[in-house]
């Protein structure tokens, strides 16, 4: 007979368990019962089917490494950083394991090991990126003019990695016009006139967050959310200066240190207590985690007035007057939105009235997009992408791509959705569509403290 | 042992191989399969250590098959270099059925999850093994047809492992386990040829292969490809939650219900601690302050189902149900069945560990063994809830504590010893759905003398007379050792 | 329901232990074949009949164990004719659906011929009936197998291999078996004219049976009147007084085809029309719907089954040989061929012998199987040809 009537039982260490090299909660490493309910919300497992790239089989070689004395070597590298972070596990998990800060926790060990022998052109590379581009957003908006430009002079291959993930045609045309929101109508119908950017401050009923890349490639979706926001009557301010990268994709990178810089210099560029809106899901769940990650009260203050757009305008969605479209679109959730942030409902509310949503039979399974995760690690984010598309075209009953549009939160979904041949629109821009030009915007006044029906329907 | 008795070499067991076995055993699987599908790094091999039970092996390669071929190919190198296989799916069994013992090739099916094949006429469907439960069930839905058994794991488990595990569910009460849905499978025998195992010709001649290969937890091949049965979608559908002040009178409307002639699509039972942290998690609607609910399905057409739920509601208030709700549409049927089936993610709030029993025990006896329970739990100081498909009498007891608790585990297991011994001292079983595998096989001799455990031994070696699938599960060790009672000398062979 | 007959006699655990011993003794204590014999009404199903006077006939006591309607499960002796099974279980509003041709036969010898009834299309095969059974092996070991719960995976699936085993893995002494309450109505139908009886059923929910004959289709439909009503209404279904006998005659035998070929052999048994068989059996045909025309075969949709019947063994031969075209077989229910000749071969010489006409399949396993319940063989030797 062999020792298997000795068999070790992994369930979680006994008494106490030593301190392994990731920095990451020995109670949260251990929450993990290895169910197994978690392998069908993950992306790459689906795609794989391997326990390597499913979030149990992580998290186990998580354990392996922290508590069994495995290396930290290119396999686990690899097995972590095949994670697209889209966080569909922690919404299924029963026993409420908090993956995200597993995995964050172990990208950041990954980092700072990393730091000392990966590739010298690498790093530079993603120092390049990290952190000198994506906080300055002068750098961000002059890189996509060059991009924008080589496209147009063919300089620029649409592919830019191999096989499919592609990048948008920049509109230059956008870029050359800054976001310059309006003041509403004031009750008496007066204006109270001027711009409404530069410094918050409660004079505005909301400050809508532009981002760094977004800002720079989809800026007519800020457009269209800040005419909504205004047509709902809304006083829409813009964020100060710093008020620009978020650092999410600092966090997924494991660049903690340089996250939290950036979080406190966009903390400070909203002062006030007016709402913060935020139109893209990833940018918002980083926004709303700045509590976690800074761990100060004022982070937390901060983190508690940030709304994803269709969060803040679904109450308020009844002062817009839009025609019915009647268009039907399908919803693909950000994952974002749906699984960091929860918010899976005020999309479809904001649209009842003015298009026909469908939903996916796929539990929200995420699209491979994740942020830099796209161009990091193409095959998955491909095999993802496929899977999500042929859930896409059952929900719309089995129509070509080319005869119905997707809706979808977050400019990298819209984008690596776009470079397959989906149209996808994000909700503003849909909602800024159906807009009717001839109803008057509703009156401001109405707007703080209890938003309410608008005047030209029945009580 | 007798000499007539056949030389059983199933019960064997495999050394460890050296290190210059394990690189010729995985550069051979990586012939077969390719090379990026046959894998034997540490830390990969690490993961494929355990399914979703406690106890924990050690796999020599894991191999990741996409075609019968394939399949047939690794278990042939692996008998090659004189190691064992194992199957494995998701890996959500609870019962270690798929932890690896003695160094065994993984075979994983994960790779081998399309539907093949579906005739609405006559309602089955070819899967691959490693189709998960829900998605079958979703691929077909727009036909108006569904796969009826549902465990509560339906959406990361596969139809192989259900295949190997007969896997329950709360709808099994009316519909039967995997067993009465599984029409054929293709099967790579122990010996590495591939044969179908029943088939749609519901009648086989000879022995009911098919019914002995579902449910033999893997140790008598790996089902390649599964016929299964589908269901037509009920016209009509209704969930009512009954609401008890006191746990013995909804055990006793679980065999009301029965003896009067009704038996339910599905009949769950909730504690009181369950039903509140539920409540707490869900917002079903569930009663904080019941001592125990029954979720109760009927299903069917129109008539027979309001007949249906006046029986419920009689019998429930008979033995003084507090409430009997009926779920008035889908929003709320599905709100109140996803309480139902994150019952365990509402577990992991209070305690971190838990250990799960899956005894049955006639279901006019619940009173009893309910009560019999929570004194167990009570003397050896440890937390039991008790979340259950009461229709069958088939029980969950979770025993939920701190394993970093100095001394936990023994009174953990000295409660499991005890309400197993009280399930089979009133006539019940030892498994209703999760099955043996390493976990409890010792506990098999408490259902089964030695000559039961011979026959079943005899059966495993019919499949596999090397012992090379799935080693040393389900049945204890030394299963063959039964003494013969009464064979005579000069016997007629 | 109409109650068939009396109710079973109780029968103590004590006794069947006892019977249980006896069987073992004397299997112990003797050489040879051993035959358990219940009511022979399915004496001729499968492979050669043994002869008795060279046998250890053993016999399986008759009478309830145990039965509480609330458990839904019933437990007897072997022995226990059906229909006083299901008497006792109508004083309780339940039935057991092992729907025997006759009722006089005993509840494990409908088990070891593992023939499903007429309602199987609803109710499931025979072999989802038996939980528990205690038998003795051909070695002489007194085995339990299953459990008596209606839920149970624990160890290896011994009832499934004992239902269909024609007696020659054990001799089963008491049984525990699945019930289900009886449905308050049950009609038989003919189905509209014209109409096929795939169609008939692609309108229903959960017939309990859909047949067809060369006279139309017939439903079976049981549960609420109001409910079955409805069915009717959107079947097109007529009722009538019975459902079909199926056909009769010297010769019978049950197809068993892939459910997706039942209409190729039904059409098939239709082109044998002009044999000296099936064609023939006019005269032994019992009148279906009651308008005095006469069938041959009786086909079961959804599970694969067309009962036929002939006047000579060339009649079944030829429909054997039907199913086979269509990757199904065909198993003898009757047509007696007396023992085998040395050679393995009946005194008709026309191959019906073996009771299948097919190989087994996985033959190697089927031996090693009957290896593990009976060592020496002496289980109902040719019953099934391993």
């Amino acid at each position: 007979m062999t020792a298997l009537d000795s068999v070790p039982t992994t369930q979680r260490p006994m008494g106490v368990a030593p301190q392994g090299p990731l920095d990451i909660s020995d109670d949260d490493l251990v929450s993990c019962v290895a169910c197994g309910l978690c392998l069908p919300h993950c992306p790459t497992y689906r795609v794989t089917g391997l326990e390597t790239s499913s979030p149990r089989g992580r998290i186990a070689a998580m354990r392996a490494v922290q508590f069994g004395g495995a290396p930290i070597d290119t396999v686990f590298e690899r097995y972590m950083e095949e994670c697209i972070q889209c966080r569909g596990c922690e919404a299924a998990c029963p026993s409420q394991v908090p993956y995200g800060r597993l995995i964050e926790g172990a990208r950041q060990a990954l980092h700072e090991r990393r730091s000392h022998d990966r590739r010298r052109r690498r790093r530079l590379a993603e120092w390049l990126g990290y952190t000198v581009i994506l906080p300055r957003h002068r750098l961000v908006i002059a890189a996509t003019w060059l991009l924008g430009l080589g496209q147009r002079l063919r300089l620029v291959p649409r592919r830019l990695v191999p096989r499919g993930v592609a990048l948008p045609l920049v509109s230059l045309t956008e870029l050359r016009h800054p976001l310059q929101p309006t003041a509403p109508t004031a009750p008496s119908g007066a204006s109270s006139g001027g711009p409404s950017t530069g410094n918050p401050t409660n004079a505005f009923d909301a400050v809508l967050f532009t981002g760094c890349v977004m800002d720079a490639w989809q800026r007519g979706t800020h457009r269209s959310a800040i005419t909504v926001m205004e047509s709902t009557g809304a006083m829409v301010g813009l964020p100060g200066p710093g008020g620009d990268c978020c650092g999410a994709l600092h966090v997924h990178a494991g660049r903690t240190a340089e996250a939290r810089r950036l979080a406190e210099r966009v903390i400070a560029s909203m002062p006030g207590d007016a709402p913060i809106v935020v139109d893209s899901a990833g940018c918002g769940a980083a926004l709303k985690d700045y509590g976690h990650l800074l761990g100060s009260p004022e982070a937390r203050a901060f983190s508690e007035r940030v709304h994803d757009f269709a969060e803040w305008l679904a109450p308020r969605v009844d002062r817009l007057a839009v025609r019915d479209t009647h268009e039907r679109v399908v919803v693909a959730d950000p994952c974002h939105l749906r699984h960091v942030q929860r918010q899976t409902t005020p999309v479809r509310s904001i649209l009842a009235a003015s298009h026909r949503t469908v939903d996916t039979d796929d539990d929200g399974l995420c699209c491979g997009a994740g942020g830099a995760y796209n161009a990091l690690q193409p095959d998955l984010a491909l095999a993802a992408r496929e899977r999500k598309i042929a859930a896409l075209q059952r929900a719309a009953g089995g129509a070509a791509l080319t005869d119905f549009r997707v809706v979808s939160a977050n400019p990298g979904c819209l984008m690596h959705l776009m470079a397959a041949g989906v149209r996808a629109v994000h909700p503003a821009d849909l909602l800024a569509e159906a807009l009717d030009p001839e109803h008057p915007r509703w009156p401001r006044d109405a707007i703080r403290p209890e938003p309410s029906r608008h005047p030209g329907s029945t009580p | 042992m007798d000499a007539t008795v056949p030389d059983h070499r199933a019960d064997r067991s495999f050394a460890s191989p050296s290190d210059a076995e394990l690189t010729r055993l995985v550069a051979d699987l990586g012939v077969a399969l390719g090379p990026d599908r046959a894998r034997s790094d540490p830390l990969e091999l690490a993961l494929y250590a355990r399914d979703a039970g406690v106890a924990s092996g050690r796999a020599a390669a894991v191999c990741f098959p996409r075609t019968t071929a394939e399949v047939a190919a690794a278990v042939q190198t692996a008998r090659r270099h004189g190691r064992p296989f194992l199957g494995r799916g998701s890996g959500t069994g609870l019962a270690g059925g798929a932890t690896p013992v003695d160094d065994p090739v993984v075979i994983v099916t994960t790779q081998m999850n399309r539907v093949l094949e579906v005739d609405v006429d006559e309602r089955f469907a070819w899967v691959e093994p490693g189709v998960l439960n829900l998605d079958l069930t979703r691929a077909v839905a727009h036909l108006g047809l569904h796969y009826a058994p549902d465990p509560s794991s339906q959406q990361a488990c596969s139809i192989g492992g259900n295949v190997a595990t007969n896997a329950g569910g709360p709808h099994c009460l009316l519909y039967g386990t995997t067993q009465a849905h599984v029409l054929a499978a293709e099967v790579v025998l122990p010996d590495g040829t591939v044969t179908v195992l029943g088939g749609l010709s519901p009648d086989q001649p000879g022995y009911d292969l098919r019914g002995v290969f579902v449910g033999s937890e893997g140790t008598m091949g790996i089902a390649t490809r599964i016929a299964v049965r589908l269901m037509p979608d009920p016209p009509a559908l209704r969930t009512l939650l009954l609401d008890f002040t006191d746990v013995d009178a909804a055990a006793a409307t679980v065999s009301g219900i029965i003896a009067d002639g009704l038996v339910p699509a599905a009949l769950e039972m909730m504690d009181a601690d369950i039903t509140r942290m539920v409540e707490d998690f869900v917002g079903a609607g569930y009663p904080r302050d019941a001592a125990a609910v029954l979720l109760v399905e009927v299903d069917g057409l129109t008539h027979g189902v309001d007949d249906a739920i006046e029986i419920i509601r009689r019998v429930g208030t008979a033995n003084g149900a507090r409430t009997v709700r009926v779920a008035a549409d889908a929003t709320e049927r599905n709100l109140l069945w996803k309480g139902r089936k994150s019952a365990f993610g509402a577990i992991a709030r209070i305690a971190p560990n838990y250990y799960l029993h899956d005894t049955v025990v006639p279901r006019t006896r619940l009173v009893e063994v309910l009560r019999g329970v929570y004194a167990i739990a009570d003397e050896q100081r440890i937390k039991v809830l008790n979340v259950f498909h009461a229709g069958d009498g088939n029980l969950h007891p979770l025993l939920v504590f701190d394993g970093r608790e100095p001394g936990v585990m023994e009174r953990v297991h000295a409660a499991g010893d005890a309400i197993i011994e009280l399930s089979l001292s009133v006539g019940g079983v030892l498994s209703g759905e999760h099955g043996i595998g390493l976990e409890k096989r010792a506990y098999m001799r408490s259902q089964f003398s030695p000559d039961d455990l011979h026959v079943q031994a005899g059966m495993r070696d019919a499949f596999d007379p090397d012992g090379f699938s799935n080693p040393h599960k389900v049945l204890p060790a030394g299963s063959r050792c039964g003494d013969v009672q009464s064979l005579p000398e000069g016997v007629w062979v | 329901m109409t109650r068939v007959g009396a109710v079973a006699p109780a029968l103590s655990a004590a006794e069947v232990a006892e019977r249980a011993r006896e069987i073992a003794a004397s299997i112990g204590s003797s050489h040879g074949p051993v035959v358990a014999v219940g009511a022979q009404t399915h004496w001729e199903v499968g492979g050669p009949v043994p002869d008795l006077e060279e046998a250890l006939v053993v016999r399986a006591p008759s009478g309830i164990v145990a039965y509480d309607p609330a458990e839904l499960t019933i437990t007897c002796g072997a022995g226990t004719p059906v229909a006083m099974l299901d008497a006792t279980l109508a004083e309780a509003g339940q039935e057991c659906p092992l729907d025997p041709a006759d009722p006089a036969a005993t509840v494990g010898g409908v088990l070891m011929a593992g023939l499903s009834g007429r309602r199987r299309l609803r109710w499931g095969p025979l072999r989802e009936r038996l939980l528990e059974a205690r038998f003795v092996t051909g070695d002489g070991r007194i085995v339990k197998g299953g459990g008596p719960t209606v839920k149970n995976v624990t160890g290896f699936d011994v009832c499934r291999l004992l239902v269909g085993s024609l007696g020659t893995l054990g001799v089963a002494v008491q049984v525990t078996l699945r019930c289900q309450p009886r449905q308050s109505v049950a009609l038989w139908t003919v189905g509209p004219t014209g109409v096929s009886a795939a169609d008939v059923r692609r309108r229903l929910f959960n017939p309990s049976c859909v047949a067809s004959d060369t006279q139309g289709v017939h439903v079976l439909f049981e549960g609420h009147a109001d409910d079955i009503d409805a069915e009717l209404a959107v079947s097109g279904c007529t009722p009538v007084v019975a459902g079909p006998i199926g056909p009769q005659g010297p010769w019978r035998g049950r197809i068993s085809v892939p459910v997706t070929a039942l209409r190729a052999v039904v059409d098939g048994l239709d082109g044998l029309d002009g044999l000296d068989g099936l064609g023939a059996l006019a005269t032994s045909m019992v009148p279906a719907a009651g308008d005095g025309v006469t069938v041959a075969w009786l086909a079961e949709w959804g599970v694969g089954t067309v009962h036929v019947a002939s006047l000579s063994a060339e009649g079944l031969l030829a429909a054997r040989a039907l199913a086979q075209a269509h990757g199904g077989w065909l198993l003898r229910e009757a047509g007696r061929l007396g023992p085998a000749g040395p050679d393995g071969a009946g005194p008709s010489g026309v191959g019906l012998d073996d009771g299948f006409g097919v190989g087994l399949p996985d033959p190697q396993i089927q031996r090693r199987l009957k290896m593990a319940f009976d060592p020496a063989g002496r289980l109902n030797p040719g019953r099934i040809p391993l």
